[in-house]
């Protein structure tokens, strides 16, 4: 019977559940990169004329609508779409996300509303959070449920090639607007974007309006069997809890940290640490992602036939064994010049480690920084200048040595209003990065990748290569998650684990890897948070975690 | 699946038509920060407002 099902082709219903599933996610995607491509006009236009204390208030309660809601709509939605169904939890979570989206673009900025205009930003954008926390786990439960048994992955698969579709629709919709109205964009034209947000919004709710809910949910709830309390049962139970943790460690975890190296630390990586220009990294990275895209489906169709676990496993695997080998690659490939440079020329960093700050806070402000070793190393951390760390006396004064010249560090001293450095240090910490920099220049320390020299064709492939592996652990990720959890509670059981995974473990990749790069001096340093992430699932996951692949999901409702 | 092939080569050779056209701009994914610079890429960290740490879901 199941192979029976297996063997048929999608049927139009279908086609129309992944559609409208996958709609939402694009625009979920299509968001997210709203938010990260125009970030320095929204603050701008709401946020610059706020103090320096408003402004960390409000970086605090952005930060949490990152990293804190999104586990709660998990948790929200995930309760709500096992008590009342998927389907009308999720035309909820879309509807709030479009319709907070759509507000931005008409939101009234700090020079007209004041105080109020970053307020609402910021409610509008937690509310987001909330929203995109039931997104997910409701798109992956709805298709799964209705995908036929042996075609899961297959089905689901779609559903995460969406990240590159939103990525693209995004780059299109900025790029056109800001090409047509050249300086009018930075002024009203970044709205056009997040209006425009509309036109998805109404489709994806004209199309979900019309489906059904998934056969799983209906069976259960015409036989009374739906959960009365999702959450004390994901949660409280242990035989579900258990689950619950073995998804997160086991294989959320790793998905998400080889998915943030394979995207957005390549990224990271090749116009910070290999200074290639921001076109042509954009340019590589977005032929990477298009190219890697249809190995989604490519897996998840594998997955239907060798498992699931095995892929994902595999990609943390190769992961956790590649990159030492191919992010020093890339570098090379991407910029020769300045690994000679590297190789030629010795910089230390000669501090009493006792007065050396923790650098990567992704809150700390500048003037959290105030000894002589935060200095020196904040400007060879920033600019991305590998050095070696030298214990210097007690209490002695920092300093940075490139080849044979040797640069004293200077401390900060805060101004009265202790919201910034006094004009007197501020010239002195000027004057000792400009020195730092002009000498770190003379020895090509801060060379740009020069196209020429370039080995593109490298390059890409090595990128192409990441994304592949991103695609073995995200292609059978949403099936292995549905899988894993009975129907009464697996909405709000799948849901927490992949957020806090992709929130959490791999969210937070940017800032910690750059936290060790800056603290270590070593280049290649925030590696090792995948790698131990990575191999943490592999090994987690080859020992507790079962395959999934031939459960039947409705065995246990 | 031909027709969801073409479409997706269409808007994709689209996108990598306007990025080489003009495509300084970041592609890093959602900031959570207050950005009030234009610095891209700029290191996690270095201020509240250039939190540099994409996140999804």
């Amino acid at each position: 019977m199941a192979n029976a099902q297996a063997a048929r082709p999608m049927t139009a219903e279908e086609k129309k559940v992944i559609f409208a599933s996958s709609l939402g996610t694009v625009f979920e995607w299509y968001d997210f990169y709203l938010y990260g491509s125009l970030a320095a006009i929204i603050g701008k236009q709401f946020f610059s004329g706020l103090d320096p204390s408003a402004q960390y208030i409000f970086a605090l309660l952005a930060f949490a609508a990152g990293f804190l809601v999104r586990p709660f709509g998990a948790i929200f939605f995930g309760r709500l779409g096992d008590m009342i169904g998927r389907k009308y939890t999720f035309l909820v979570t879309i509807l709030i996300m479009g319709l907070s989206t759509f507000i931005v673009g008409c939101l009234p900025n700090y020079a007209s509303i004041g105080i109020a205009a970053p307020v609402i930003l910021i409610a509008l954008r937690l509310l987001q959070g909330l929203a995109l926390g039931g997104e997910y786990g409701g798109a992956a439960t709805y298709v799964a449920e209705h995908a036929p048994m042996g075609k899961r992955g297959a089905y689901t698969s779609w559903i995460q090639t969406t990240a590159t579709l939103g990525l693209m629709i995004s780059l299109i919709v900025i790029l056109v607007c800001r090409q047509a109205l050249g300086a009018d964009f930075d002024v009203w034209g970044w709205r056009i974007p997040f209006l425009v947000s509309l036109i998805l919004l109404g489709i994806s709710v004209w199309i979900r309006l019309s489906l059904n809910e998934s056969p799983a949910f209906q069976k259960m709830k015409a036989e009374g069997k739906t959960s009365k309390s999702p959450l004390s049962e994901s949660f409280g139970q242990w035989k579900n809890l258990k689950i619950v943790i073995l998804a997160l460690l086991g294989l959320t975890a790793g998905q998400a940290v080889v998915w943030y190296s394979g995207q957005f630390y390549a990224l990271f990586f090749l116009t910070t640490i290999a200074k290639v220009d921001n076109v042509t990294a954009n340019l590589l990275i977005a032929a990477s992602l298009i190219i890697g895209t249809p190995f989604f489906i490519f897996f998840g169709v594998l997955s239907d036939k060798i498992g699931r676990k095995v892929i994902i496993m595999a990609g943390c695997l190769i992961a956790a064994l590649s990159y030492f080998t191919v992010f020093p690659m890339m570098l090379t490939a991407a910029n020769p010049g300045l690994v000679k440079a590297q190789q030629a020329t010795a910089v230390t960093v000669t501090a009493d480690p006792t007065t050396c700050s923790f650098q990567g806070s992704p809150i700390a402000r500048e003037i959290d920084f105030t000894s002589s070793c935060d200095q020196a190393k904040r400007v060879l951390a920033q600019n991305f200048i590998p050095y070696k760390n030298v214990i210097g006396a007690t209490g002695s004064t920092a300093i940075v040595k490139i080849g044979d010249k040797e640069i004293p560090s200077v401390g900060g001293t805060l101004n009265d209003a202790k919201n910034g450095f006094s004009k007197e240090s501020a010239a002195a910490i000027a004057d000792f990065k400009k020195a730092v920099l002009a000498e770190a220049k003379d020895k090509g320390l801060t060379a740009k990748a020069d196209d020429a020299a370039m080995n593109k064709g490298m390059v890409l492939a090595i990128l192409v290569f990441l994304v592949i592996l991103v695609t073995m652990v995200y292609g059978p990720i949403a099936a292995m998650l549905v899988e894993m959890f009975p129907t009464r509670i697996r909405y709000t059981s799948m849901s927490l684990p992949y957020h806090i995974g992709n929130g959490w473990f791999g969210g937070l990749l940017p800032p910690i890897a750059f936290a060790m790069v800056a603290t270590t001096g070593d280049i290649f340093y925030g590696l090792w948070y995948p790698v131990i992430v990575a191999a943490g699932t592999f090994v987690i996951g080859m020992l507790f975690v079962k395959e999934t692949k031939d459960v039947d999901i409705y065995a246990n409702d | 699946m031909i027709k969801l092939i073409l479409g997706f080569i269409v808007i994709a050779g689209a996108a990598l038509y306007v990025l080489s056209k003009g495509g300084d701009i970041d592609m890093g994914g959602e900031k959570h920060g207050v950005e009030t610079s234009s610095s891209h890429s700029a290191p996690a960290a270095a201020t509240p407002a250039s939190a540099a740490s994409a996140t999804k879901h």
